[in-house]
């Protein structure tokens, strides 16, 4: 009794998920991130970096 | 009746993968941790079904996925040589036919381990394989909590849906597993996508952790209440108002005592006294043999290289009230073939150093890499990425947690974890592509790419 709830209950949510797994599209792939606003990481860090200001060209 | 009622539901879950072949890879997932195929009587049991769900993963991976997000990460390729390498050792192992046994289920643990993370390349993916992992131990869990909550249980005794020792059946590897993945369920409750997190979402996570919870009081695994212990340290670090987290758990923890069967304090006390316990003292004895073993064979036995073990040890004796009547009187305790009882000491016997140390650099490098990508996304603080820093945690403490327990069971290679460390994988290698799409780029540049276009 109590092993069939659990087996019912969390078979029943996997199917749930399954299924509203196939309605999404972002599942096999998404859009690119929105580009990073500044310099992230070893970036902040690299002096070209800096270098490369408007004027420089 | 229980049997077509899982041909059924294979089918369904298959047919909804035949649209979107990611989902054959889950289904595999869902095989390999529940085994329905042991749940029925006949039908599934004729069929070597993970074998036909492995090879339509593939084909589906191989046919519709976009292999140019495929990255791999060095754990990754740390995994392949576990996996060389533990394939190696079994064919000079010094038990061949156990180790040939043993090496039947590592390498399809270690292969799938190491297929997982190039599929997992979107978040959705990510987050479907950890709703996944927790859904499928849940059929284990909600049996088990609620067993033990109407006064069941025992320890080898509560019987979660089959009575059978093996995979995640066995009582003390579902304690540990149950604990460490509370950290996943409370992340999934709180930025799921697949299940929005709304009250019933968060009702149901929370009925699942304290079944979870219930079940080393359920299977009286001693592991499971050092995880318990583990996993509420780890909670402190999460914690904001430390105090008055210490204060409730306290109290929920003292609360909870006169609850406790008196067959579970009882088991629990022995903790203290490991000295005059056989199942305590085996264990030291066990590792005491392993560390001479491979002092002559540094390369280790091969898998199950216990069987050759021949322990003798001493067991103080006590008197009727528990306590010990002194050095002079021990009675001797002789045993064969005796189990590892610690992952760690099962990889140091079974493939020797460079086994231990690669084994210890898979595990040990995921919470090295989990801290760097928390801290990292915590410090990016970037709307979209919200969920990353809590995910790295949670996988984090699932590791941590595993690390403690499996230091007396011996689950190296229990392949549940493989997932655990396959998502972490994946994780890492996703973040580190979306990173770099997302990379600021001067405006110059931007400006010469779009003239360019």
């Amino acid at each position: 009794m109590i092993d069939n709830l659990s087996i019912l209950l969390s078979h029943g949510l996997l199917l749930l998920a399954f299924w509203l797994l196939t309605r999404r599209d972002d599942l096999d792939s998404e859009p690119p991130p929105p580009p990073d606003a500044e310099p992230q990481g070893f970036a902040v860090r690299r002096p070209r970096a800096s270098k490369e200001q408007p004027g420089d060209a | 009746m229980r049997d077509l009622f899982f041909v059924g539901y294979l089918g369904l879950l298959m047919l909804m993968a035949f649209k979107r072949p990611f989902l054959f890879t889950l289904v595999y997932a869902y095989i390999d941790i529940v085994a329905p195929q042991r749940l029925s009587y006949f039908l599934l049991n004729s069929i070597p079904l993970s074998l036909i769900l492995f090879a339509l993963a593939v084909l589906g991976f191989l046919i519709s996925d976009d292999k140019r997000d495929v990255r791999v990460s060095p754990r990754w390729a740390l995994l392949i040589v576990l996996l060389a390498y533990c394939g190696y050792s079994t064919t000079v192992a010094l038990e061949p036919v156990a180790a040939q046994e043993k090496w039947s289920w590592v390498w399809k643990a270690l292969v799938f381990a190491a297929f997982l993370p190039l599929l997992l390349k979107t978040r959705l993916r990510i987050e479907a394989l950890a709703l996944t992992l927790v859904l499928c131990a849940s059929a284990l869990i909600v049996t088990g909590g609620i067993k033990t909550a109407l006064g069941g249980g025992g320890y080898g005794s509560l019987v979660l849906l089959i009575d059978d020792n093996s995979g995640l059946y066995e009582g003390s590897i579902i304690s540990c597993v149950a604990i460490a993945i509370i950290p996943l369920i409370v992340w999934l409750a709180q930025h799921g996508t697949i299940f929005k997190p709304d009250w019933k979402v968060k009702a149901y996570a929370a009925a699942l952790t304290f079944a979870a919870l219930l079940i080393p009081v359920g299977t009286q695994a001693r592991t499971g209440l050092v995880c318990i212990a583990v996993l509420a340290l780890l909670a402190i670090r999460q914690t904001k108002r430390r105090f008055l987290y210490l204060t409730g758990a306290a109290l929920v923890g003292l609360a909870a005592i006169p609850f406790l069967p008196s067959a579970f304090s009882d088991r629990m006390e022995t903790i203290k006294d490991y000295k005059a316990d056989e199942s305590a003292a085996t264990r030291v004895a066990v590792w005491k043999w392993t560390w001479e073993f491979v002092q002559e064979h540094p390369f280790g036995g091969g898998f199950d290289a216990y069987r050759i073990n021949k322990i003798r040890y001493d067991l103080p004796v006590v008197d009727e009230n528990g306590f010990d009547t002194g050095a002079v009187d021990r009675k001797e305790i002789v045993d064969q073939g005796r189990a590892y009882h610690s992952s760690y000491f099962e990889m140091l016997g079974e493939q020797g150093f460079p086994g231990l140390i690669i084994w210890l650099l898979i595990h040990v490098g995921g919470v090295w890499r989990m801290e760097m990508l928390a801290r990292m996304y915590k410090k990016r603080n970037r709307p979209d990425e919200g969920w990353v820093a809590p995910l790295a945690t949670a996988l984090q403490n699932a590791q941590i947690i595993y690390l403690v327990g499996s230091l007396f069971v011996g689950i190296a290679f229990q392949p549940f974890v493989y997932m655990l460390i396959a998502m972490q994988l994946g994780l890492d290698t996703y973040l580190a592509r979306r990173r770099n799409e997302a990379a600021w780029t001067p405006i110059r540049k931007q400006r010469m790419r779009a003239a360019q276009t």
